[in-house]
């Protein structure tokens, strides 16, 4: 045994081709563990990525031969067309009014609940609070449609009470948009204490007595002690909640519009789905499509940025 | 903190009304968030001229179980529970197995080329590759018409690759070299050392898929035409868009003699289609706050 020479180069005596190769001979079995996932990422995500080319072709799906290429016409043609600039008002409208509406809503409730003493009623409320999140949007559009059907609705007759005539939320465009923010937040309000609740319970408890001990009462311990426990987290909930500007919100959307609404409830990817799926115009609705990829892309980079530039841990 | 705080100092008369307001509140919130579901249980008992004239609230009038009998005639009902538990069981098994076979080495400075790995795994969560030509790909698989289409594209998850990355990044190295001493290679370390020691974070990533697979529709819409492999999501969102042709579908005659009507069949099909959730969920919701906890504020 011990006669037997083999020779085997020392590491600093391998060039980085060698030192290379035996690394990856080495964890052959790290990059045998990745291979699956990668498959599917390269075939699901990355050649779909690339296919995003047909935005500059007119896109011949029988015969790819037939395909042209046109350059930006699609895009210029998108952000002349009257009927995409509203889409896109309609966007940023609707998002922006959930998330205004939405973000301080979570906020409020998870205070309120930290106020609670009885333990079991706040786990079953909790509880309540965050089912929604968990219902898919066909459930929750079905309880939507049931509570404002024009004839038998409960909700119906109290808005009709509320604005002094008899209206048809779902397919009233002076309604729907607000119809969509209220069961945003419906949806997701529960759910969005989980955060600040994280916040809360990292509050050293010492803080309270030392305040309460100084006659400090519930109030002046919510200004002084609470309220600068979780800012962090707002703050960088907020950065976050920036992400969504592009997104409105494809699945609740697309199961309760209707042609009524389109003026102010269409967005691009209903409209995308629309012209895309439903016409078969795949070059201009992929041009669409990603006109709003770019933006959501250049919108998480900045956000990442800020969130890091402020201290925080960015979304990577 | 709850305990921390029991008052020293005597409760003011404000602070009194306060907690009152504070407990009434949230009754009425809880109440105000189960009540669309509750009122749909009802109606799916009411009779058919009740659901008509409406003034349904709190209790069912002219109660009777024929919605159910109707809801269950429906065979698209029982290919629809089918499909849904078959593509959330793949979905959540493969998806969560191959994202954490991804996470694995991605955690592993020593992985050559495993930088640039994780930037492209990254990627894939910053840049949307858009619906058409994910459409397009997924036909020129030939994959419309076929479950898989409902379960591959969305198998691995940046997201939770990041979280597992960093899960798998906490454990400590010994473990591993021990074992790598014993002579396990790294397939083996995965499985039996890796695997068994992240139970808790994969369960919980788990879960968080299969609510995702259960929940989704819109995968349905773009790729499967054949009614007979519509999910359960998929069947209900026909009959709440398209409710004449799905009741004929479904072979209910409207405005036959039975007990019921479209109002009352969707009621029906909603309460079935979500009590599975309903069921599940009140003993998993601990699962899925930790899973917040887990990713930080990402969640």
């Amino acid at each position: 045994m011990a006669t037997q020479t083999k020779t085997v180069k020392p590491a600093y005596e391998m060039t980085y081709w060698e030192r290379l190769g035996k690394e990856v001979v080495r964890d052959k079995y790290l990059y045998l563990l990745l291979l699956p996932g990668f498959l599917i990422l390269i075939v699901f995500r990355y050649i779909p990525i690339l296919g995003n080319v047909i935005a500059f072709m007119d896109f011949n799906p029988y015969d790819m031969a037939k395909s042209t290429w046109v350059g930006f016409d699609h895009f210029v043609d998108l952000l002349t067309r009257p009927q995409f600039l509203n889409v896109f008002k309609n966007t940023l409208v609707i998002s922006i009014l959930k998330m205004v509406c939405g973000f301080p809503v979570p906020i409020i409730l998870a205070l309120m609940m930290n106020e609670m003493r009885n333990l079991k009623f706040k786990k079953v409320s909790q509880t309540i609070l965050y089912l929604p999140h968990f219902i898919s949007w066909v459930v929750l559009s079905g309880l939507i449609m049931n509570m404002l059907n024009p004839d038998t609705g409960v909700l119906t007759g109290i808005v009709s009470a509320m604005v002094g005539e008899r209206v048809q939320v779902l397919s009233d465009p002076r309604y729907f948009v607000q119809m969509l923010v209220i069961s945003d937040v419906y949806k997701g309000m529960g759910w969005g204490t989980v955060v600040y609740f994280a916040a809360l319970s990292g509050v050293d408890p010492q803080l309270y007595e030392a305040a309460s001990i100084d006659g400090a009462r519930k109030w002046k311990q919510l200004i002084h002690i609470t309220l600068p426990a979780i800012t962090p987290t707002i703050v960088i909930m907020l950065i976050l909640s920036c992400n969504n500007i592009v997104n409105a919100g494809f699945d609740q959307i697309f199961m309760l519009y209707s042609a009524l609404v389109y003026d102010v409830a269409d967005i691009i990817d209903t409209y995308v789905y629309r012209i895309g799926i439903g016409r078969s115009d795949y070059s201009f609705s992929t041009a669409a499509g990603m006109f709003k990829s770019i933006i959501a892309f250049v919108m998480i980079l900045i956000v990442n940025t800020v969130a890091k530039k402020t201290g925080n841990e960015g979304i990577w | 903190m709850a305990e921390a705080n029991k008052n020293k100092i005597k409760t003011s008369i404000p602070e009194k009304i306060f907690t009152v307001f504070n407990y009434a509140f949230f009754v009425a919130l809880c109440l105000a968030m189960l009540y669309p579901f509750w009122h749909v249980l009802m109606l799916s008992f009411s009779s058919l001229e009740a659901s008509l004239k409406g003034g349904i609230f709190l209790y069912p009038k002219g109660f009777n179980l024929d919605t159910y009998q109707s809801v269950f005639k429906n065979p698209q009902v029982y290919s629809g529970f089918g499909v849904s538990i078959l593509v959330t069981i793949l979905g959540t098994v493969l998806g969560t197995l191959l994202t954490a076979m991804v996470a694995f080495p991605l955690s592993k400075s020593r992985l050559r080329g495993g930088k640039v790995l994780m930037v492209l795994v990254l990627f894939t969560m910053i840049f949307s590759a858009g619906m058409i030509p994910s459409f397009l790909v997924v036909q020129g698989l030939g994959l419309l018409n076929n479950i898989l289409a409902l379960v591959l594209p969305g198998l691995v998850s940046a997201y939770n690759a990041i979280i597992m990355k960093s899960f798998f990044l906490s454990i400590p190295e010994s473990l591993e070299e021990s074992a790598r001493i014993d002579g396990a290679n790294d397939l083996r370390i995965f499985f039996s050392i890796i695997l068994p020691l992240s139970k808790a974070t994969i369960a919980t990533i788990a879960l968080f898929n299969a609510v995702g697979y259960w929940n989704d529709y819109f995968s349905a819409v773009l790729y499967i035409r054949d009614t007979n492999l519509w999910p359960l999501q998929m069947v209900l969102r026909f009959m709440l868009t398209n409710t004449q042709q799905a009741m004929q579908q479904a072979g209910v005659n409207v405005i036959a003699q039975t007990n019921t009507n479209a109002e009352t069949i969707k009621a029906g099909t909603i309460i079935v289609s979500t009590i599975p959730i309903l069921c599940v969920y009140p003993f998993v919701q601990k699962y899925f706050v930790k899973g917040v906890m887990i990713g930080g504020v990402k969640g």
